[in-house]
């Protein structure tokens, strides 16, 4: 499958449309597109020569031979489009920025944060939950009196949800995943039968399922439930009303027999080795049979030109031939519209570099992530922890309710990787019984497994609501290899935030005593990400979720783009993503952001083919 | 066993597993080429080989949905199921053997020997001496030399027969019980779909999956669904290069692919319990291996018994036994400087202690 | 030194079967286990040379004198072996690190007070000796569990307890 074209053939055609990106939005609204006929070209400023599985291979023997096994450490190292990795992020001292990763971390609070620069974007990395927000998600500000409402409604959304469990291949039973207003048309089934929980899971549930835990008014009575995933598993041949659902497998440019189902392999972050979690490569490469999608790689947009009429004219671009080296050729790109779809910092980044900050000033405000709080602890027994895909299960039971309106609402992961996250574990793990337990051969093997195979870790996701101080901006002082403005972040976390964050530890605390499960949580304050609130610390990681930079909203004074991702001040400008979204819940913001790129795809389509001068299908 | 021409029923349930036999019987040789490979080696080859093996896993599925579609009873684990290694495949010619051995080039083509295509139309059966190894039964006690060209023939011969026998009992020859049937909740891979056989539609429809994934269709390189049949994957391991859409025969034109030849463990061929005589660790996984290998040819039965839902646990079992050989294909041969050992596909009949024949 | 003179005397099979046993007794695993996961030249030709020759041969040298003073009593051996390996100061931090290398595939630097005194040349940085190393990793089988990105247990295997091998 020849994918690419040449930057001189690109320059010179007009092509219907212009993704910058090729993450999951960018190769959703590519691929819905180029289906309807539509002439597209995506250009992705990271490598990705080929859509083959050879091109996949090299990604996890990276990851095999590399010592820190961050969630970018399957990628190349690639100064010429950086992307942020945690394990550059460090402790910051007030008034001092950080400049030593791609992102610059302006404080007060330091993000962990990453995105990845490839083809396939952050879906090479992304864990792979595919949640629906909640209904009162969308009405925050007119249920709850905090953050924002959205300009439309899950209702509004819900077909497009549907889209986006077929595109992303989604694995969940209704059953399972109706509660808190969730709900689905009659007969709803989703393409895969929900993946079984972990051996670890059914441990927790037998202890919790049935508590009763307190956040301010309301009751919330836990319940372990299977979480919604989008990889694959069995198919449901209720599916499509009888039609059943054929699952998409590895990416290739010949027959392998990869990507059917997910095999346990708990490694989910930084990369499926099997392909059996979605990545939007899947959606390209199926997306470049039309034959109408032209894809351009290690091409930069690095600037986005308007013209007197206020329409986006033009977006320079910049080729680089080899990762290590700056030599680069610059040109031109042309299209009827232009979609910005590379992420809420790198959209934010790039108008802002371009001198876009939008008549509101409102480009790159509003950043928004979830705050996760990490809690750990050992249980009693062999709970056979290290196995699975990461998280199987979750507690959606502090998600909803009457308390939305004092703090922030909580979602809670169990994670069959253990402690891996907050500790290093069981790398760390082994290190301290070697070094200071002092303990080798059998006995090691023991106890190694004593300390591995009862791990517990709870995850809180916790809430942002945007705020106009939390954002992204760009500074002459601080370039990439190829000139490029790096972004930079000033960041803090809201009390509504912090209460729930304190909260999150309160509900730890009695779950692991009804689980008879040793606390082991720790926060230390060198610990980057460690705040003080109530008189206790905690150490805050991101989620990688980011969020809010282009927000949408009913009129152009307060947002920057409308319900369709439309930029309010240039009409064919559109800015899709999590970057449009308005509140993030405590969804993780994939399916979301996959369902509003497929109705920015329908309003894209409509606007283009009622144009008499196009043949649709030619 | 004698087989003649299809003309009952019980021919055909005869037949049918004996295709059982037959798809199985290449797996342990796919399956010892390809861990026979060092780790994080060979990522072309070991593709190649491991989606032939999984298609021969989905023919072996589909001939179980066929045979118990015809009301037959499905059996991996009956006395001399598995070959025992050379054996000769899968026409009693005598001019080539397959075994259980290390990747290399006369693997491989010893495997383009299994899957080659038919020459031409009459040429279902040829008369040779027939070896004494040799997978296949005859075809009929009065023709003692006859033999199936290929497998595909072979097949022919069971389509024929389903035809033949359809005509006469119409749609009550699929008379087997429907919860058997494996669907494609339980298998699916890169290639090919497993087919419910209910009638003879769906019988037809298994047919030409099994029979043209091998070889290929009317001669071409690619069958039905665009996938290249198993003779020209295996081929493309000699020839270095990919075959893509359009190239003929003999002559790929894809990407090129990286063989390294040298990047394989050195291992015994056609490893049989003699090779394992000195107690000790070894010998101890070899007999653990074999007996593993048998569970899982137990658990499949069961699954094409009406428990297809064993089927997940099974793939699971492979996962698990895959390791246990690598490791013994990583440990030296007693005895045999600079061989090392390899695992034995035989099954829990052949491993009691007692059953272990010590040459 | 009688060192230098253990290893000049040895062949390489029986620097390589000391080797494994010593790697046998400091990781609980079995020779065959060692053997099956394909690493036991790499780690040998990774150790040697983080440490040269000579302190590779003491080490050998100290653990075939356990093994001698000890006469397969396992009480004697644990003795001798925190005695003459894990508590020297030059030769316990290596034997640590065989072991992390046997259980992650990963050779760690010495700790800074070991190169200062023992160093010859220059240190092996942290490394991961090669991908494989990586996915033989013993650690994921010790806890029924495989390397995250390799050997995946096939699906619906997280659903039962964990298969944890014993020795």
């Amino acid at each position: 499958m020849s994918v690419e074209i040449d930057h001189a053939t690109a320059v010179s055609t007009l092509y219907d449309v212009l993704v910058v990106g090729s993450g999951v939005s960018g190769a959703i609204v590519a691929r819905s597109l180029a289906e309807r006929g539509l002439h597209v070209l995506v250009v992705e400023a990271g490598p990705g020569e080929e859509l083959s599985l050879a091109d996949y291979d090299t990604y996890l023997t990276r990851f095999y031979g590399a010592v820190a096994k961050d969630n970018n450490s399957a990628y190349e190292v690639n100064p010429n489009a950086p992307m942020p990795r945690s394990p550059d992020v460090r402790r910051l001292q007030a008034g001092h920025p950080d400049s030593t990763g791609y992102l610059i971390q302006n404080g007060p609070y330091e993000m962990d944060s990453t995105y990845t620069r490839v083809l396939g974007g952050t879906t090479m990395h992304w864990e792979g939950k595919a949640m629906r927000m909640l209904p009162e998600d969308f009405e925050m500000r007119s249920r709850f009196g905090q953050g924002r409402d959205w300009p439309i409604g899950y209702d509004d959304l819900e077909p497009h949800y549907r889209q986006a469990e077929r595109e992303l291949g989604v694995s969940a039973d209704v059953a399972d995943q109706t509660f808190y207003g969730i709900t689905f048309p009659p007969g709803y089934e989703f393409p895969m039968h929900g993946l079984p929980p972990s051996y670890l899971d059914t441990i927790i549930a037998r202890d919790l399922d049935g508590t009763v835990i307190q956040l301010e008014d309301t009751a919330c009575t836990v319940s372990v439930r299977p979480t919604a995933q989008a990889r694959n598993g069995m198919p449901n041949p209720a599916y499509d009303g009888g039609k059943g659902y054929v699952p998409v497998g590895a990416v290739s440019t010949h027959q392998v027999d990869q990507g059917d189902r997910c095999q346990g392999n708990i490694n989910c972050v930084p990369l499926c080795p099997v392909q059996a979690k979605y990545n939007a490569r899947k959606t390209l490469s199926i997306g470049l049979r039309t034959g109408r999608i032209d894809i351009l790689t290690q091409t930069i947009a690095s600037r986005v030109h308007v013209g007197e009429d206020g329409q986006i004219s033009h977006i320079d671009y910049q080729a680089y031939g080899s990762t290590s080296s700056p030599d680069h050729v610059t040109g031109s790109l042309r299209a009827t519209k232009y979609v910005l779809a590379a992420n809420p910092v790198e959209n934010a980044r790039l108008l802002l570099a371009s001198g876009l900050p939008g008549s509101s000033g409102l480009v790159g405000r509003n950043l928004m992530d979830h705050a996760y709080l990490l809690t750990w602890a050992t249980l009693p027994e062999i709970a056979g922890t290290m196995r699975g895909s990461q998280c199987t299960s979750g507690i959606e039971d502090f998600r909803s309710g009457g308390f939305r309106s004092r703090h922030a609402a909580m979602r809670v992961s169990i994670h069959n990787d253990g402690w891996s996250w907050p500790t290093g574990s069981p790398y760390t793990d082994l290190l301290e019984l070697v070094d200071d337990g002092n303990v080798y051969g059998e006995t090691l093997r023991r106890r190694v497994v004593d300390r591995i195979s009862r791990q517990l870790m709870l995850s809180f996701m916790i809430e942002l609501t945007p705020e106009p101080s939390n954002r992204i901006t760009v500074d002459g002082r601080y370039t990439d290899a190829l000139g490029n403005l790096r972004p930079v972040l000033s960041y803090s976390l809201p009390e509504y935030t912090m209460d729930a964050v304190s909260a999150s530890r309160r509900v730890s605390r009695r779950l692991f005593q009804r689980l008879g499960a040793e606390d082991q949580t720790k926060y230390d304050p060198l610990d980057p990400g460690f705040v003080a609130h109530q008189g206790e610390g905690y150490v805050i990681r991101g989620g990688n979720h980011w969020s809010g930079t282009h927000i949408m909203g009913s009129s152009s004074r307060d947002s920057v783009v409308d319900d369709h991702q439309r930029s309010w001040d240039h009409e064919n400008l559109y800015l899709v993503g999590s970057g449009s979204m308005p509140s993030i819940g405590t969804s993780n913001t994939t399916l979301t952001l996959a369902a509003l790129s497929f109705r920015t795809a329908d309003h894209i389509a409509s606007e283009l083919t009622t144009r008499p001068s196009l043949t649709v299908g030619a | 066993m004698t087989l003649r021409r299809i003309a009952t029923v019980t021919d055909l349930h005869q037949y049918l597993q004996v295709a059982l036999q037959l798809e199985h019987a290449t797996i342990p040789p796919y399956l010892t080429a390809l861990y026979s490979m060092h780790p994080s080696t060979n990522a072309d080859a070991n593709r190649v080989i491991r989606v032939v093996a999984v298609e021969e896993m989905l023919h072996l599925t589909l001939a179980a949905n066929l045979l118990n579609a015809v009301g037959g009873e499905p059996d991996l684990t009956v006395d001399g199921f598995v070959p025992v290694y050379p054996c000769h495949l899968p026409d009693g010619e005598d001019d080539f053997e397959v075994g259980t051995r290390a990747f290399s080039p006369e693997a491989i083509d010893s495997f383009l020997k299994i899957e080659r295509p038919a020459e031409g139309e009459n040429q279902r059966f040829v008369a040779r001496k027939r070896s004494h190894r040799a997978l296949l039964p005859r075809v009929d006690a009065h023709e003692d030399d006859l033999h199936f060209f290929s497998i595909g023939e072979f097949y022919a011969e069971i389509g024929d027969g389903l035809h033949r026998l359809y005509e006469q009992h119409g749609e009550a020859l699929f008379c087997g019980d429907t919860a058997r049937q494996v669907g494609p909740e339980y298998y699916y891979s890169g290639g090919g779909a497993i087919v419910k056989v209910t009638d003879a539609d769906s019988a037809a429809a298994a047919m030409r999956v099994i029979s043209e994934q091998g070889e290929g269709l009317g001669g071409g390189i690619f069958d039905e669904e665009g996938e290249l049949a198993h003779y020209y994957r295996f081929q493309q391991l000699l020839l270095g290069r990919y075959y893509q859409p359009g190239d003929d025969a003999g002559n790929p034109t894809g990407p090129t692919l990286d063989v390294d030849w040298d990047a394989v463990y050195p291992i015994v061929a056609d490893a049989d319990f003699h090779h394992y005589t000195e107690p000790g660790e070894l010998r101890d996984a070899v007999l653990a291996y074999s007996a593993s290998y048998g569970d899982f040819l137990a658990r499949l039965t069961e699954a094409f018994r009406g428990h297809p839902e064993l089927l997940l646990p099974a793939v699971a079992d492979m996962f698990r036994i895959k390791e246990l050989a690598s490791q013994i294909m990583r440990n030296p041969m007693p005895g045999r400087d600079g061989m090392n050992a390899a695992p034995i596909f035989r099954g829990l009949a052949s491993v009691g202690l007692s059953s272990v024949k010590v040459a | 030194m009688a060192d230098d003179a253990l290893l000049a005397r040895r062949t390489d099979a029986d620097v390589q079967a000391v080797f494994l046993s010593l790697s046998a007794t400091l990781t609980g695993y079995s020779r065959f286990r060692l053997l099956g996961t394909g690493q036991v030249e790499p780690y040998l030709v990774t150790t040697r040379s983080a440490v040269g020759d000579d302190v590779f041969g003491e080490l050998l040298s100290a653990f075939a004198a356990v093994e001698r003073e000890s006469a397969d009593d396992p009480a004697a051996c644990d003795r001798a072996l925190r005695a003459l390996v894990l508590s020297d100061e030059k030769l316990g931090p290596i034997a640590r690190n065989l072991i992390k290398m046997w259980f992650v595939g990963t050779w760690y630097e010495l700790p800074q007070e070991w190169r200062d005194r023992f160093a010859a040349g220059e240190q092996l940085a942290t490394h991961v000796v090669s991908p494989a190393s990586y996915t033989e990793g013993l650690l994921w089988p010790t806890i029924g569990a495989n390397p995250p990105g390799a050997k995946g247990q096939g699906f619906g295997s997280w659903v039962g307890p964990p298969n944890i091998e014993t020795s």
